[in-house]
């Protein structure tokens, strides 16, 4: 199984950044070397341009254990894997080495709700009974689970929300709540599956459940490669202490999927599963999973057409992926009530969330994706460095290398190749890795308006948000490409009666954006390399294309389907605009940007023009399953056979002058800037022997497949200082204290003082989204929710009225704080006890 | 249709599927429908790459034809590390790591192995014989094993050698410097080939010189006053030479099934390496190459030994016979 995460052609757009990925940028004449080094040296500390280090070696080590000791021996300076041992973490600690840490792994046990009895093997379901699947809940200890499995490595979860993403934190009084509710109790979790049992025809007999004179016995299917082995020798312990027969069927990821996820769940191959799941980045509207996990529109497989959600479960679900709300209000209670529901359903019982770390050398400072980690951080070849020092190296080593061949439009697609790419690319906006929100990097400013009634919120003044009743697409923007003519199709043409969208974006790039920004061959960026990207999200899926790509054909059909048209307002200062039916709670996730990075990588037009004529040529491929299909090699643009191929179409197309797409970029293409394009690249690939030009803070020195290893080495002609991002090397997590009064009367007034601190100063009211309140009374139950009152920066007051706490049942009672920060997903809760006496 | 295989393949690509669909938000962001007819189009579409929607029997005498043909045609997931999806790129790419470690280790193994089986013959039941007869049960921990303690006290430690690959990084460019970080990482690995095989091989191999080393024409040489090297040489070493052969050979063939998990100890981009992804990932093109490499490797050194015994044993000659 192949992890990775998908960069985004447009960065707001969803479905749009299935088929390519895009544009925004800035940068500076770029590459050379000797002139490179003079410029160096003359550009002191931080305020030079690229990266903080000037090089760094990326390696390949497999064994986790292995490149603990290569820490601990100096040999390496970061392993970029999220690792969860806790065994390796005791290591990591006593070497006194440092890590970062990241929240995108979860796991959960996936019950096969057919039923009450198997059509294949005639044996008895007990997870068809959804009240014995909620009972589960009771029964198993999550504590248990991340302190004894996971060695503190994880954090309890009940529910279909990540606990370090934002819908938790806004919802942290109802999860809080629901947490409480479906507590440890295998008192009442038996008591529940007992009567249920009965109900199902099942008898007890010396101590087991008995079904048509039969033992009852599950089949569970337990992942091998991970903690799951262990957390389903626990889960099968307690059912079995309950009166099950646990068939325990250990499986690797392959053998497993075959019993789980291929076959009908009316065969009764299982009964329950250990799941894993990954996030390689944070979620910042996870409404959509109660559809995904619960419902049969999650995905066509026979488990997820087996799932019988109630009608109001199923209702809300669809509501909330449909963002069928007007108000972020009234979201949060329909969040609220799909959270109680997905509990009472428990197709799926969520266990914990993982922690995952990314070692490394104490002295090493980096930026780390609270969903992704290290090595799916956007920020990290930014912010990557020896504490407090400028240049030098640092070697990374990570799990594979050069997995797959590079190509920015199919290429590989690895979580640790794409790491690497990233570094040589740049995007329009890149997203905080403690929020996930966007941020400027190669554009201005941005202007969304969105229909009048979309749950829309804005939170950066980077941009401004508008609501219409109604948004017009220009008769002149683009909407189609006609493959034969090449050329696009206005709106005008194909709507002549006109065309509205739910959503507009207009980007502003900077002033300077065309003399600024340049490809790492020195090659100036251009109109053409950003109409290019535009043009090849239609072309490749269009039968008439010299390039058609069957493969294009389904993420092609998607972005169509909510794309109202794209518009060049100008030219010189650019100015974008996008009309789209698709919108995102984020107003910051609906700009959509352009900018020459597609899903997999940086890419000049000249570069992909080479590319594409090789492919037209059918000499090479751009996608595995293009090139399987003409049996050729798959477009490599590092190494391998396909250079000696793209040499030989880079000086043909030197030879032409030649302009890809002729008829329509030779409006934004002169003959001039072509012959500086194809001289610039032959004298890279010259000089490198590689077609991969980036446009990021590192450039591509060398690639070696064989060996395992590549070198990145600074791009000194990078368009921002070093320090651009270094606010985010760290995650601002809040440090609660409470202090309240150990005893009040009923019907007295009671005051709690909350210390919000980061690294001991006051945490900023400014910082914060809210800080609120929940009272639970001495049966556990919540009793109040309230907000609390900033007094000074850092320092805030959860006040109780006499009326309140005359109306909570005496006795035992917790006051648990919530800060909820606005610069990091991650809400930090503190509580205090108290006693109410009559 | 192509039994419980390809079940287990079918599940994989639609567990991928919805392991990409949970990882990646936009597709979060989808339409449910959409997003299932988007996830049902891709299963499809792998499903259609690798053939599995033909009948089994058609493709595994595809396989079988493509095999005997020496045609190892594309693989249905694994990359050659330079790009290519051609089992043959895949396979020689690997080829030549793999046969410069496993060609140094032996060749080191079997004249260490020499010259200590003949020093020992000449001190049968010496402290330092004992010592090898002793150790001889060592050999039954495979190469690895070693390879495991190696990394420990000459990376870990003493952090004199390194831990592993195949060359520093990034990889010196003078062809000079190449060939000595070559032979710097060659040393823990090619090292743990030997010792895992060196102290049985001494074993057995002195205890044919020693049996040689009885015989009369020996006793006889020895009686006439002749020099002891020219007796090692010539009465001793040379009758024993095939025995010793047929024994390194069955060494070998030893050692190669044991490289799949030492060149993974050591992080050494070989055959054995690949094979083991090819299994895991059900890469069948990759097996059937990989196995016939393999099996080429074997035939090969098994043809090379016929004509050393024609070297070395004055009895055995090569040529085409009588009547040609």
């Amino acid at each position: 199984m192949r992890l990775s995460t998908k960069c985004s052609w447009v960065t707001g757009g969803a479905v749009a950044a299935l088929i390519l990925a895009m544009f925004a940028g800035v940068s500076y004449p770029a590459f050379s070397t000797g002139a490179q080094e003079e410029e160096e040296a003359a550009v002191p500390d931080e305020a030079r341009p690229g990266a903080y280090l000037d090089e760094v070696i990326v390696t390949e080590e497999p064994s986790e254990s292995a490149a603990i000791t290569r820490l601990e021996a100096g040999e390496i300076d970061l392993y970029a894997d999220g690792l969860t041992d806790s065994e390796l973490y005791d290591q990591v600690i006593a070497a006194g080495l440092d890590y970062e840490e990241s929240f995108g792994s979860y796991a959960e046990i996936t019950f096969n709700p057919y039923g009450p009895v198997f059509d294949g093997t005639g044996a008895l379901n007990p997870f068809s009974v959804p009240r014995i699947r909620e009972a589960m809940n009771y029964l198993v200890d999550r504590e248990f689970i991340a302190q004894e499995i996971y060695g503190g490595l994880a954090v309890p979860r009940y529910l279909p929300v990540t606990s370090a993403f934002p819908d938790y934190a806004r919802l942290a009084d109802v999860a809080r709540s629901l947490e409480l509710e479906y507590a440890h109790d295998p008192v009442l979790a038996e008591q529940i599956i007992t009567e249920e049992m009965e109900n199902l025809g099942a008898e007890m007999v010396n101590g087991v459940w008995h079904y048509d004179g039969e033992p009852v016995e599950l089949l569970f299917v337990i992942r091998t490669e991970d903690e799951r082995q262990e957390i389903g020798d626990y889960i099968s312990a307690e059912l079995e202490d309950i009166g099950f027969e646990v068939d325990r069927l250990y499986r690797t990821a392959a053998e497993a999927s075959a019993l789980w996820m291929a076959s009908a769940p009316s065969e009764g191959n299982f009964h329950l599963y250990t799941g894993g799941w990954i996030t390689t980045v944070i979620s910042r509207d996870q409404a959509g999973n109660f559809d995904f996990f619960y419902t049969p529109r999650g995905l066509g497989q026979p488990l997820w057409q087996a799932y019988e959600p109630s009608d109001a479960f199923d209702d809300i679900a669809d509501r909330l992926a449909r963002r069928e709300f007007s108000t972020l209000e009234e979201r949060k209670d329909m969040f609220g009530e799909a959270l109680e529901l997905a509990m009472e359903d428990s197709v799926r019982m969520w266990l914990v969330d993982q922690q995952s770390f990314t070692p490394m050398q104490p002295e090493f400072q980096v930026a780390a994706d609270l969903g992704g980690g290290v090595s799916g951080a956007f920020l990290w070849p930014f912010t990557f460095r020896r504490e407090g020092e400028v240049g030098g190296s640092a070697n990374i080593a990570m799990p594979s290398i050069l997995t797959e061949p590079w190509n920015p439009l199919d290429g590989s697609n690895w979580i640790f190749d794409m790491m690497l790419i990233r570094a040589t690319g740049d995007q329009g906006t890149l997203p905080d890795p403690f929020t996930g929100l966007a941020w400027p990097q190669r554009i201005e400013r941005a202007e969304v308006t969105v229909e009048e009634g979309l749950p829309v919120e804005r939170t950066h003044d980077w941009v401004s948000l508008e609501s219409s009743p109604r948004i017009d697409v220009p008769d002149d923007a683009w909407i189609s490409w006609d493959a034969e003519a090449q050329e696009f199709v206005t709106v005008g043409e194909e709507h002549p009666d006109g065309l509205t969208a739910r959503r507009r974006s207009v980007v502003y790039y900077p002033d300077d954006f065309y003399e600024n920004v340049h490809w790492h061959d020195g090659s100036p960026i251009s109109l053409g390399d950003i109409v290019l990207g535009f043009i090849l999200s239609f072309d490749r899926a269009q039968e008439e294309s010299p390039i058609f790509d069957q493969a294009q054909v389904p993420a092609y059909e998607s972005f169509v389907q909510n794309f109202r048209g794209m518009r060049i307002a100008n030219e010189d200062p650019l100015v974008i605009e996008w009309y789209s039916d698709t919108f995102f709670l984020d107003a910051e996730a609906n700009v959509t940007t352009l900018f020459p990075y597609y899903a997999q990588g940086p890419g000049a037009w000249h570069t992909l023009g080479t590319g594409i004529r090789a492919e037209a040529a059918e000499d090479l491929a751009f996608s595995s399953d293009k090139a399987d299909r003409l049996e050729v090699e798959w477009t490599n643009m590092i190494a391998g056979p396909s250079l000696e191929i793209l040499e030989q179409h880079l000086d043909a197309a030197a030879g032409e002058n030649y302009i890809p797409y002729e008829p329509t970029l030779s409006q934004f293409i002169d003959s001039q800037e072509a012959s500086e394009r194809w001289e610039n690249l032959q004298v890279w690939y010259d000089e490198y022997e590689h077609f991969w030009v980036g446009i990021g803070p590192y450039l591509l020195q060398e690639a070696f497949p064989v060996e395992g290893t590549v070198h990145l080495r600074r791009n000194a002609a990078y368009a921002d200082p070093a320090d651009k991002w270094e606010r985010f090397e760290e995650p601002q997590i809040a440090d609660v204290d409470v202090l309240g009064p150990p005893r009040v009367n009923a019907g007295d007034a009671a005051e709690f003082e909350i210390s919000i601190t980061f690294q001991g100063a006051p945490y900023a009211g400014e910082d914060l989204d809210s800080v609120s309140y929940l009272v639970f009374d001495s049966t556990g139950a919540l009793a109040y929710v309230g907000d609390a009152e900033e007094v000074t920066d850092g320092t805030w007051m959860a006040r109780m009225t006499a009326d309140q706490t005359a109306a909570i049942e005496p006795g035992s009672t917790r006051v648990e704080v919530i800060a909820s920060p606005l610069i990091v997903s991650i809400p930090t809760f503190e509580s205090v006890e108290f006693v109410i006496s009559e | 249709m192509g039994g419980y295989v390809d079940e287990i393949r079918l599940g994989q690509i639609q567990e991928g599927v919805a392991m990409a669909m949970s990882m990646n938000p936009d597709f979060q962001e989808m339409e449910s429908d959409e997003r299932r007819r988007f996830a049902e189009q891709m299963v499809e579409l792998q499903v259609t790459r690798l053939g599995l929607d033909q009948p089994f029997l058609i493709r595994s005498f595809r396989y079988l034809g493509n095999a005997l043909t020496l045609d190892l045609g594309r693989s249905e997931y694994l990359i050659s590390d330079s790009g290519s999806r051609r089992v043959r790129n895949i396979i020689l790419e690997r080829l030549g790591p793999t046969l410069l470690l496993f060609a140094t280790a032996e060749l080191g193994l079997f004249l260490i192995a020499v010259v200590i089986s003949l020093f020992l013959s000449r001190r049968y039941g010496s402290r330092l014989d004992r010592f090898f007869v002793a150790m001889a049960p060592t050999s039954a921990a495979p190469s690895w094993f070693y390879g495991l303690f190696l990394i420990l006290i000459f990376a870990a430690v003493f952090r004199v050698l390194p831990f592993g690959g195949m060359v520093a990084a990034p990889p010196p460019e003078n062809p000079f410097l190449y060939v000595l970080s070559l032979l710097r990482h060659l040393i823990l690995p090619a090292s743990a080939i030997v010792l895992s095989a060196l102290f049985l091989a001494v074993y057995s191999w002195r205890t044919f010189f020693l049996i040689y080393s009885n015989e009369d024409y020996v006793e006889l040489a020895r009686a006439k006053g002749l020099p002891s090297g020219l007796i090692e040489r010539r009465y001793v070493l040379r009758p024993t030479l095939p025995t010793i052969v047929t024994s390194f050979a069955l060494t070998v063939i030893t050692v190669w099934t044991g490289a799949i998990v030492l060149e993974q100890v050591f992080n050494w981009p070989g055959l054995g390496t690949l094979f083991v992804s090819a299994v895991n990932q059900f890469d069948t093109p990759v097996i059937i190459g990989s196995t016939i490499v393999y099996a080429y490797l074997l035939g090969v050194t098994v043809f090379v030994l016929d004509f050393l015994y024609a070297l070395i044993d004055p009895r055995i000659k090569v040529g085409l016979g009588e009547g040609s």
